[in-house]
C-alpha cells in the first residue's frame, strides 16, 4: 500500500514539484495515435508485487496487445510521490489506498475510478509500544508516525475502539522510511507503521502490537485507480488491466510450481525471500478472485468505510479548504453514493471486474 | 557595432532588467494555472493567487481548526529555535576549535586531519545512528545541523587565523602576551568577522539539514508543514511556505551582514584598499 | 674546486671598534645552519645598552636572519648569545621589541588600542583588558606615547586609515610602550615614500636619544645606515664556491664606529670608508 521499505526523503523534489513536474505537464496532449499509450505507475508493497510480475512476464503486454493498445508500467520509489505524479496527470493509473484515493486525487478534482480492489490489510498496519502492552497506555504518549496517511486513521480507530481521542495523545510526523531507526531510538514509546517496517518494529525486545489492521477488517483497501475521464474513453485500458491482473491473481494463489515461480519473482523484486512474502501475505487479505473483489464492492460495508474514511479526511483538512462537510467530496460505490452527489471524484467501479468474472484470457 | 562584451544597460534600464526574469516567471505560472484551472476547477498544482491569500489568511491569520494555533507563526518559531540554537553553538564549536587548530601548531597537526575527516561525512547518513544516540525530539535536530556546518565552520576559522600573519603573533609576544592574551586581542577579534561570513554561508545548509530533520520527524516547523501538506499536495499552502523561507533566509542573512559592517568597521575598511 | 675569496678582510681589520665597557648584548660563535645551506657563519659581537646599531648588506646576506635570531624566532645552531648577562630566551618576549616593514600593528584596533594593548597584556594577564581606574591611567599613558610620535589627533583611527609613515610610527609607539631591553628595527622605512622616511628618520633618531635606546636596525639602505646609527656592520660572505652558493654563510664584513651622537656629522675618515664601502657592497649608493 504504502512505500517502498528504500524510501529516501528528497526534499528538494518536493520543493520543485511545481516548477519540474507541471510545467513540463503544460506541454501535454500528444496526438493520438494508431495505438494509444497508456503510462501506469506502481511502488513496492505485498499488495502491488503483482505489477512488476505483469510487466517482467508479458503478460501485460499480451493483454494490451490484444486489445490493440500499449500499457506502460513503472515502478517509482515514492509513494506520495507516484500519487501526486497520478494527480498531476502524467499517469493514467496509479496504486494507492482507499485513503489516499480520495484525498489526493479526488480532493484535488481529479475524477477518479478504483478499477481493482486488489486486497485489504489484514494485519500490514499496527500499532506498537514499547514497554506497555495495553493500547489504553497510549494515552499521554507521544506517537511517532507518518501523519495524515493510513497509519494515522489506524490509529484514530484504534482510539475509537477505546473511547479516547487524537486529544489524548501527540502525534510526532515520522517519515516511513526512518521509522525503523525512529522505533529504536530510547525516547520513542509508541508508533504506527505498516509493513515491511511493521516487523522490524515488532522485533525489538520491549515491542508490543496493540492494535492492528486486522481489528478494523477491509477499511484499509489497496486499490488500482485509473483516471476516469481516460477510462471511459478508452474501456480498452481497464479490460487490460484487469485481464492481465486476474491471470496473475490465478497464478499466484496457484499451489502448482508455476505459482511457486511467480511468488517467488514478486518476493526477490520486493526485496526478501519466499517465506518472508508469503508471511507478509498472510496479514494480508488479497482478492484472488475478481467474483470475490466484486462481492466486497458492492458490499454496504465499503461505502461505510468510505464514509468513515470522508469524516477522518474532513476533520484533519485533507479535503481542501472548500470543503464544508465531510460530504464534500462524492464518492459512488455500488451500494451508495456518499457525499455531494454533484461532485462525484472517486468512483467505485466494479463493471470491469465483473467482465473478468465471465471472460478467460 | 560595439562588441557585446562591451553593453551596458543604462542606469535606468537596469532595475527594469532586474526585474524582468521575475515579472515572465510570474506571468508563465499564471497562464499555466490558468490553463490548469479552466480544466480542472479543482487542480492543486498550480494554484490561482486568490487560492494563495486564502492559504496565507489560514495559516498566518485564523486559528487552526484542530490545535487552535496560527500556524504560520508556530511553525516560524520552531524552526528558528531549531536553527538559532545549532548555529550558536556550531559558532562556538567552530570559533573555539579553528582558533585552535589554526593557532597552536600542536592542536592543528593532531586535530585537524580529524576535522578534515569529519567534514566529509554527509550528515544526513548517519541520521540513523543519530535517532539511536539521541532519540527523536529537538535534540536530533539541532545536532543533525551541528555536525553538518561545524567542520566547515571550524576549517574556515582555521584557514583564517592561518592567515594571520606572523609577525603580528611575534609582535604581541614582544609586548608580552601570553598565548592565552594573544588568543583572546589578536587571534580572536580577527577571526570574528569570518565567523559571520563562515555562519552567513553555513546558514544555506543550515536551512536544508533543518527542512531534512523536520521532514523526517517533527510536530512542528517550516518543513514539518511542508512535507505534511505534501501528502495532499496542498500547493497553495507550500509555494507560501517556500517563499517565507527564501525571505527569512534572507533577512537572517542581511540582519548578519549588517552586524557583521557595524562591528567590524576595521575589517570591511581594511577590504576596501 | 674551492675558491676562496677575502674580500674585504683588510677592513675588518681596521675598523673602528675599540669597546671596552660591559657588553650588553653578546654574540659568541653563531652559527645558523639549516640542512641545505649555511646561512651566517662565526658570529663574533658585542653590543654596548645605548648604541644604535645598523645592519647593511645585500639581499641573501643573512641580516634578517640575524634579526630573527636577535628575536628569539629561531635558535642559532651553534654559539650562544647574551642580553644583559643572560641568555636569550629562543622564543619572543617582552624583552626585545621590533618593528617590522609590514604588518607591525593590529589591524583590528584603533591607534589608541594599538598602544593600550600593549599595557593590557602586561596588567591584565587574564583578562588582557583594563576597566576603571587602571584603564584610565594606561589610556593616559598610550595617548602620551601617541603624542609623542606624533599620532594625537589620529587615536581614534584604524591601522587601515593610515599612512605608510602613520603606520610606522604608532608601531615605534606601541613598541617602546612596552619598555624592551633592546629594540629591533627590520628595515621599517623600506615601503615608505622618501618624504615620510625623511620624517622617520628624525623621528627614531629622537626617541633613540630620549629614551636611551639599544636598537639593532636592519636595511638595505646603506645611506639609511650611515645618516642614523652610531655603529654600522656589514654582513657578507667572505668565502664563495661557485659550485655550491649556499656552502658558506655571511660574517661581519665591516664593523664601523660611526659617531656616539647620531646628531654629529661623520668624521672625514668615516665618509672615506662609506663612499669605499658603497663601491663594494652592490646596489648602494655612495652616502652623502
Amino acid at each position: 500500500m504504502h512505500h517502498s521499505a528504500g524510501l529516501r526523503i528528497r526534499f528538494t523534489a518536493a520543493l520543485l514539484v511545481v516548477g519540474a513536474a507541471l510545467l513540463a505537464h503544460s506541454a501535454y496532449g500528444v496526438a493520438d495515435e494508431i495505438k494509444p499509450k497508456f503510462r501506469v505507475a506502481w511502488t513496492v508493497y505485498v499488495g502491488w508485487m503483482p505489477w512488476d510480475y505483469a510487466a517482467q512476464s508479458g503478460i501485460m503486454k499480451k493483454w494490451a496487445d490484444k486489445l490493440g493498445i500499449e500499457v506502460e508500467i513503472v515502478q517509482l520509489n515514492d509513494y506520495v510521490e507516484s500519487i501526486n505524479q497520478y494527480t498531476a496527470g502524467k499517469f493514467d493509473g496509479c496504486v494507492m489506498t482507499n485513503m489516499d484515493a480520495l484525498t489526493i486525487p479526488a480532493a484535488g478534482g481529479v475524477d477518479s475510478t478504483a478499477l481493482i480492489v486488489g486486497d485489504f490489510s489484514n494485519g500490514n498496519d499496527g500499532v506498537v509500544l514499547k514497554g506497555k502492552d495495553k493500547l489504553a497506555d497510549i494515552k499521554g504518549q507521544r506517537v511517532n508516525l507518518v501523519e495524515l496517511s493510513v497509519s494515522h486513521y489506524l490509529l484514530a480507530r484504534a482510539l475509537q475502539s477505546i473511547k479516547a481521542s487524537e486529544k489524548d495523545i501527540k502525534v510526532v510526523n515520522t517519515s516511513d522510511a526512518d521509522i525503523v531507526a525512529a522505533a529504536s531510538a530510547s525516547d520513542t514509546t509508541a508508533l504506527v507503521t505498516w509493513n515491511p517496517q511493521l516487523s522490524e518494529v515488532k522485533k525489538l525486545p520491549t515491542a508490543h502490537e496493540v492494535f492492528n489492521s486486522s481489528q478494523i477488517p477491509g477499511e484499509i483497501i489497496d486499490l488500482m485507480v485509473v483516471n476516469s475521464a481516460k477510462l471511459k474513453a478508452n474501456p480498452k485500458l481497464g479490460q487490460a488491466l484487469v485481464g492481465a491482473w486476474y491471470e496473475i491473481m490465478e497464478l499466484m494463489s496457484s499451489p502448482s510450481p508455476a505459482g511457486v515461480a511467480a511468488r517467488t519473482a514478486m518476493a526477490k523484486a520486493s526485496g526478501t525471500d519466499l517465506a518472508g512474502f508469503e508471511s507478509q501475505l498472510k496479514t494480508t487479505r488479497m482478492f484472488y478472485t475478481p467474483a470475490d473483489a466484486v462481492k466486497f464492492t458492492q458490499s454496504p460495508a465499503l461505502a461505510n468505510t468510505m464514509q468513515q474514511v470522508a469524516e477522518f479526511s474532513f476533520m484533519h483538512g485533507l479535503l481542501g479548504e472548500g470543503a464544508k462537510s465531510a460530504g464534500a467530496v462524492g464518492i459512488a460505490t455500488a451500494s451508495r453514493t456518499i457525499g455531494a452527489s454533484a461532485n462525484v471524484k472517486l468512483r467505485f467501479d466494479d463493471s470491469f471486474m465483473q467482465q473478468a468474472v465471465s471472460v478467460k484470457p | 557595432m560595439r562588441k557585446l562584451i562591451n553593453w551596458r544597460p543604462a542606469k535606468g534600464a537596469l532595475a527594469a532588467l532586474g526585474c524582468a526574469p521575475f515579472v515572465l516567471v510570474l506571468i508563465a505560472y499564471m497562464v499555466a494555472s490558468q490553463a490548469r484551472l479552466e480544466v480542472n476547477p479543482n487542480d492543486k498544482m498550480l494554484p490561482a493567487f486568490a487560492s494563495f491569500s486564502a492559504a496565507i489568511t489560514r495559516v498566518a491569520i485564523e486559528p487552526d481548526r484542530r490545535t487552535g494555533e496560527r500556524l504560520l507563526w508556530v511553525d516560524t518559531a520552531a524552526s528558528l529555535r531549531r536553527l538559532g540554537l545549532a548555529i550558536a553553538i556550531s559558532a562556538v564549536i567552530g570559533l573555539t576549535l579553528g582558533m585552535a587548530l589554526g593557532a597552536l601548531p600542536i592542536a592543528g597537526a593532531s586535530l585537524s586531519p580529524l576535522v578534515a575527516g569529519v567534514s566529509l561525512i554527509p550528515p544526513l547518513a548517519i541520521l540513523p545512528i543519530l535517532f539511536i544516540v539521541v532519540g527523536l525530539g529537538e535534540l536530533s535536530k539541532v545536532v543533525l545541523i551541528c555536525i553538518g556546518i561545524t567542520p566547515v565552520i571550524t576549517r574556515d576559522i582555521e584557514q583564517r587565523v592561518r592567515e594571520i600573519p606572523r609577525e603580528l603573533i611575534v609582535k604581541a609576544q614582544t609586548l608580552g602576551a601570553s598565548t592565552w592574551q594573544i588568543m583572546l586581542r589578536v587571534v580572536l577579534p580577527q577571526a570574528l568577522p569570518r565567523l559571520v561570513s563562515a555562519l552567513r554561508l553555513g546558514l544555506c545548509s543550515a536551512w536544508l539539514f533543518l527542512i531534512a530533520a523536520e521532514a523526517i520527524a517533527a510536530e512542528s516547523g517550516l518543513g514539518y508543514r511542508i512535507f505534511l501538506v505534501r501528502r495532499y499536495l496542498a500547493m497553495d499552502v507550500i509555494l507560501p511556505y517556500v517563499l517565507w523561507i527564501t525571505a527569512v533566509a534572507y533577512l537572517t542573512d542581511y540582519v548578519l551582514g549588517w552586524i557583521s559592517r557595524r562591528a567590524f568597521r576595521w575589517h570591511f575598511l581594511g577590504q576596501l584598499q | 674546486m674551492c675558491s676562496v675569496g677575502f674580500r674585504g678582510a683588510r677592513f675588518a681589520g681596521t675598523s673602528w671598534g675599540n669597546y671596552s665597557s660591559v657588553a650588553f648584548l653578546e654574540l659568541t660563535n653563531v652559527w645558523q645552519e639549516y640542512p641545505d645551506q649555511v646561512v651566517l657563519e662565526r658570529l663574533n659581537l658585542m653590543l654596548e645598552a645605548g648604541e644604535f646599531c645598523v645592519v647593511v648588506g645585500a639581499s641573501g646576506c643573512g641580516k634578517s636572519t640575524f634579526l630573527r635570531l636577535l628575536l628569539g624566532e629561531e635558535r642559532p645552531s651553534r654559539g650562544r648569545v647574551i642580553l644583559d648577562g643572560k641568555p636569550l630566551r629562543d622564543e619572543p618576549d617582552a624583552a626585545r621589541g621590533v618593528v617590522f616593514q609590514r604588518y607591525s600593528v593590529f589591524p583590528h584596533l584603533t591607534a589608541l588600542a594599538n598602544v593600550l594593548v600593549a599595557l593590557e597584556f602586561k596588567q591584565a594577564p587574564l583578562t588582557a583588558r583594563l576597566f576603571g581606574r587602571t584603564r584610565y591611567a594606561a589610556t593616559k599613558r598610550a595617548q602620551a606615547m601617541l603624542e609623542a610620535v606624533g599620532l594625537g589627533a589620529a587615536a581614534a583611527r584604524y591601522p587601515c586609515e593610515l599612512s605608510g609613515g602613520m603606520q610606522q610610527r604608532l608601531a615605534l609607539a606601541q613598541a617602546l610602550i612596552a619598555e624592551p631591553r633592546v629594540l629591533l628595527l627590520d628595515e621599517p622605512f623600506g615601503a615608505l615614500d622618501p618624504g615620510s622616511r625623511a620624517d622617520m628618520h628624525v623621528l627614531v633618531r629622537d626617541l633613540w636619544r630620549r629614551h636611551g635606546l639599544t636598537v639593532v636596525m636592519v636595511t638595505h639602505d646603506l645611506k639609511e645606515g650611515f645618516s642614523l646609527g652610531t655603529r654600522l656592520l656589514v654582513f657578507d660572505k667572505v668565502r664563495h664556491d661557485p659550485q655550491a652558493p649556499n656552502a658558506y654563510g655571511s660574517r661581519v664584513t665591516y664593523d664601523l664606529k660611526l659617531r656616539t651622537n647620531p646628531l654629529t656629522p661623520m668624521t672625514h675618515a668615516n665618509r672615506a670608508a662609506a663612499l669605499r664601502l658603497a663601491s663594494i657592497v652592490p646596489g648602494h649608493a655612495a652616502p652623502g
